[in-house]
């Protein structure tokens, strides 16, 4: 019973309590350049989910064969190289959704969400409770980027996953579809998720490391010396 | 002429116009995480733009050389992620053995560059934009010292934050990326100047 | 050393396993892409060539087609589609146009035009269905001639290579290219240079006089002949006996004939539109007219960028128009600047005072034809002034 509580809460835990993006603050490149429109958030979203659950298995899988010395490489090369799948089933049968993302989908790659959970969670996991922490996760990035995608479209360009909104259409912000909208609206919501979970997520009021994309490569120790060091 | 003018109009659009961090989203993280103190921001920044610099010196001449001709431009993204990392590995070392006193202010800033998008972006951008290979290298320099701008200019802002009374819930990230938002509005006041720029 | 070993071992073996997984990844989706690709770049053909199928490019640097044309696909059912550059109002007009096995165009849209007044919109419509034979009696817009003229000019361009692409020849040389070959077959010593010369002489069956810019010779256009001669009148073309004597003597009038200048300012009556007059050896007269034109309407200047139609025109001392000339005018663009067309001013060749009226009008522009027949017709007026004072 408590087994299956906690596979349940490892599910759940992505999406509000430990949610990546508004809590955990990672990947926020992609989240500020891919919230402007509906689609693309759910095709982003999906696109690292897909990714995040592959990687995160077979990372676990091999979690007693990759010499720790070299893990950090072998988890690139494995993530690189479903990011470089998922990119090419996009291309062949999403194209229009591959123009909207751009680059953006080759930099699912350097998603800190993607290290930080093999690092964090694959490697030291079942394959089981690594695929459930990646569809937890993968979904929490998806629910944030469509929050943020909604406010932005809705507010910013008057429709909502490109179907005009009558009235609002003519009354629309477009600060918010720019790059000054992503980072305001991005602030407001993690103090709201803050404000909703009462102070009960770990909120991070410092960043050094944490929210750094090498947190996970240097494991914070290395920054938190090396900064000090350069002061 | 021509192509010193373009050479300067690519320059001048990634520095300020399409400012990676604060108009293409890449390169958040140390955006946010290393811009607390000025001295932090101005290491981060210079080491960014000499890995930018060297990783497109080297990711430029594999594509064309190596993943083009052999049809393998499929292995893009894995071979340039891993050639960064290596080459952040290996500069870092070279640095530590040939010139410690560079690497006593850059080299500990470097580790942190590897996962770096911004990094991974320009490489990739470069190809896609179909550079050539000193406008690959120019724009490089572009990105790198509009990110530099984008930290010390941002680092100006952050100071001001902690002396300012916030909501609770404000507190922290959600006043800095509401702090970026202003800073990133000023930089949309560039948009439109590169194409006038020898009008 | 084993511990390395391993390390290294591990790391190639998750490269390698993660290359064949991506080079297989690649085998399944790369024909796909490639396919979606062609549709992409495909789709803007069979908006001009719709229903068309299998597009293919082709590489026109083996065919000499009209210079104007930059890209063209072949269509499965043997039609084409062509990518033509040309320059209306401005440069930079882009046009896409397809044409079917038969020669019809399929359609034409433009994918690139700086045009000023809009009328590129839409005319590709017209010329659907248009052939080789028809395409010429395609109108153009009015007040937008230059546009739409390009337009049905690329479309012309897109049939012509069409035919030659499906292994046919074309006569690619526009009019003035053609009028400039025969001149120079009939005098090659012309070397390819010549200039209509203002005829002021009564000539038999003559249309229109060459003279070679290099002074070696003259041509004369007498129904489809272009006859030869050198610098002094001797007839050079082999003709038969009867055309050698009569352009052997249009050429004596010609070369013989000098004009001298008439002091008009002492006729109180010489009718304000002439601003010079000249009297030829023959005694014929030679005027050049100032019009009023859509610029300048009467005596009232309503266009303050207003200018004169310049006009030259030769009479016989009876008061036969020999020629009509437009020297210069800056009539409104499209409409009234048609008074610079040899079209019309040629109609006035050959007439008197009794039917000069007769003429064809420009469409659109009454005050410029007005104008300009109120100053031909004052060339009757003068001679009689002139003639009276001899």
């Amino acid at each position: 019973m408590s087994n299956k509580n906690s596979n349940l809460s490892i599910l759940f835990k992505g999406l509000l309590l430990e949610n990546p993006v508004f809590v955990l603050i990672l990947g926020t490149c992609p989240t500020l350049a891919t919230s402007t429109t509906v689609i693309g958030a759910i095709g982003m979203g999906l696109a690292a989910t897909a990714v995040l659950i592959c990687s995160n298995m077979v990372i676990s899988m091999l979690r007693r064969f990759i010499p720790d010395t070299v893990r950090i490489p072998c988890y690139i090369v494995i993530i690189a190289g479903f990011v470089t799948v998922v990119e090419m089933f996009i291309h062949a049968y999403l194209p229009s959704l591959y123009e909207t993302l751009g680059v953006y989908l080759a930099l699912i790659t350097v998603n800190c969400i993607i290290l930080g959970r093999a690092e964090m969670f694959a490697g030291k996991n079942t394959v089981f409770k690594s695929a459930l922490d990646g569809v937890g996760m993968g979904l929490g990035f998806t629910l944030a980027l469509l929050s943020i995608a909604t406010i932005r479209e809705v507010i910013g360009a008057g429709t909502f996953a490109g179907i005009e909104i009558p009235v609002l259409v003519d009354y629309k912000i477009e600060f918010l579809q720019k790059t000054p909208g992503g980072f305001l609206i991005y602030g407001i919501m993690i103090a709201v998720v803050y404000k909703l979970t009462h102070g009960k997520a770990p909120k991070k009021t410092k960043f050094g490391c944490e929210s750094c994309p090498s947190f996970s490569v240097c494991g914070g120790v290395k920054c938190d010396n090396t900064v000090k060091e350069a002061k | 002429m021509d192509t010193f003018k373009s050479l300067i109009i690519i320059l001048m659009s990634s520095v300020l116009v399409n400012n990676y961090v604060l108009n293409r989203f890449l390169g958040i993280c140390p955006f946010l995480g290393v811009s607390k103190k000025l001295n932090q921001a101005v290491g981060m920044g210079f080491s960014v733009i000499f890995v930018m610099v060297v990783a497109t010196a080297v990711t430029w001449p594999i594509q064309h050389f190596l993943l083009d001709s052999y049809g393998l431009g499929y292995m893009q993204t894995i071979v340039f992620i891993l050639v960064i990392a290596a080459l952040v590995q290996f500069i870092e070392m070279a640095l530590k053995k040939f010139i410690p006193s560079l690497h006593k202010s850059l080299g500990v800033y470097l580790p942190l560059i590897t996962t770096n998008c911004a990094v991974l972006g320009v490489t990739i951008e470069n190809i896609d934009e179909s550079f050539t290979f000193v406008e690959s290298i120019v724009n490089s320099l572009g990105c790198g010292l509009g990110f530099l701008l984008a930290m010390v200019l941002f680092s100006g802002v952050r100071s001001k934050i902690d002396d300012s009374e916030i909501p609770e819930s404000f507190k922290g990230l959600p006043a800095t990326l509401i702090a970026a938002s202003f800073v990133s509005m000023a930089f949309l006041g560039f948009a439109g100047i590169v194409d006038n720029l020898f009008a | 050393m084993k511990k390395h070993l391993k390390t290294i071992s591990s790391l190639s073996i998750i490269c390698a396993v993660v290359a064949i997984l991506l080079a297989a990844t690649n085998h399944i989706t790369a024909p796909i892409i490639k396919e979606q690709e062609n549709e992409a770049a495909f789709a803007a053909l069979t908006e001009v060539f719709p229903g068309g199928e299998g597009f293919e490019q082709i590489d026109i640097s083996e065919y000499e087609l009209p210079s104007t044309i930059t890209e063209a696909y072949s269509e499965k059912s043997g039609g084409y589609v062509f990518k033509i550059e040309t320059a209306g109002y401005n440069s930079g007009f882009v046009i896409m146009c397809g044409v079917d096995a038969n020669g019809a165009v399929t359609g034409a849209t433009y994918i690139a035009s700086s045009e000023t007044l809009g009328a590129e919109k839409g005319y590709g419509d017209t010329l659907i269905g248009s052939t080789k034979d028809t395409i010429d009696s395609v109108a153009t817009v009015s007040g937008a001639t230059k546009t739409t003229g390009a337009y049905k000019n690329a479309a012309k361009d897109a049939i012509n290579a069409s035919v030659i692409l499906g292994g046919g020849t074309v006569d690619l040389r526009d009019e003035a290219q053609i009028l400039n070959d025969n001149l120079s077959a009939a005098l090659p010593d012309g070397e390819g240079k010549f200039t209509s010369l203002f005829i002021t002489e009564e000539l038999d069956g003559v249309s229109a006089v060459y003279k070679a810019d290099n002074g070696k010779g003259y041509v004369f256009i007498s129904g489809e002949n272009f006859i030869a001669t050198d610098a002094n009148g001797e007839v050079i073309s082999d003709v038969d006996d009867e055309l050698k004597s009569s352009i052997s003597d249009s050429a004596k009038k010609i070369i013989g004939s000098e004009i001298t200048e008439i002091d008009i300012s002492g006729y109180e009556n010489m009718p304000k539109q002439v601003a010079k007059a000249y009297k030829t050896t023959s005694g014929n007269y030679v005027f050049e007219l100032k019009a009023a034109g859509f610029g300048i309407n009467g005596d009232a200047y309503y266009n303050p960028s207003g200018e004169h139609i310049i006009i030259k025109v030769s009479a016989t001392a009876e008061g036969k128009i020999i020629m009509c000339e437009t020297l210069s005018q800056k009539e409104s663009e499209g409409i009234g600047d048609a008074c610079a067309n040899p079209e019309f001013y040629s109609q006035f060749n050959g007439k008197k005072e009794a039917n000069y009226r007769e003429i064809d009008a420009i469409s659109g522009a009454t005050l410029t034809t007005n104008g300009y027949k109120t100053a031909v017709s004052k060339v009757f007026e003068a001679i009689k002034i002139l003639k009276g004072d001899d």
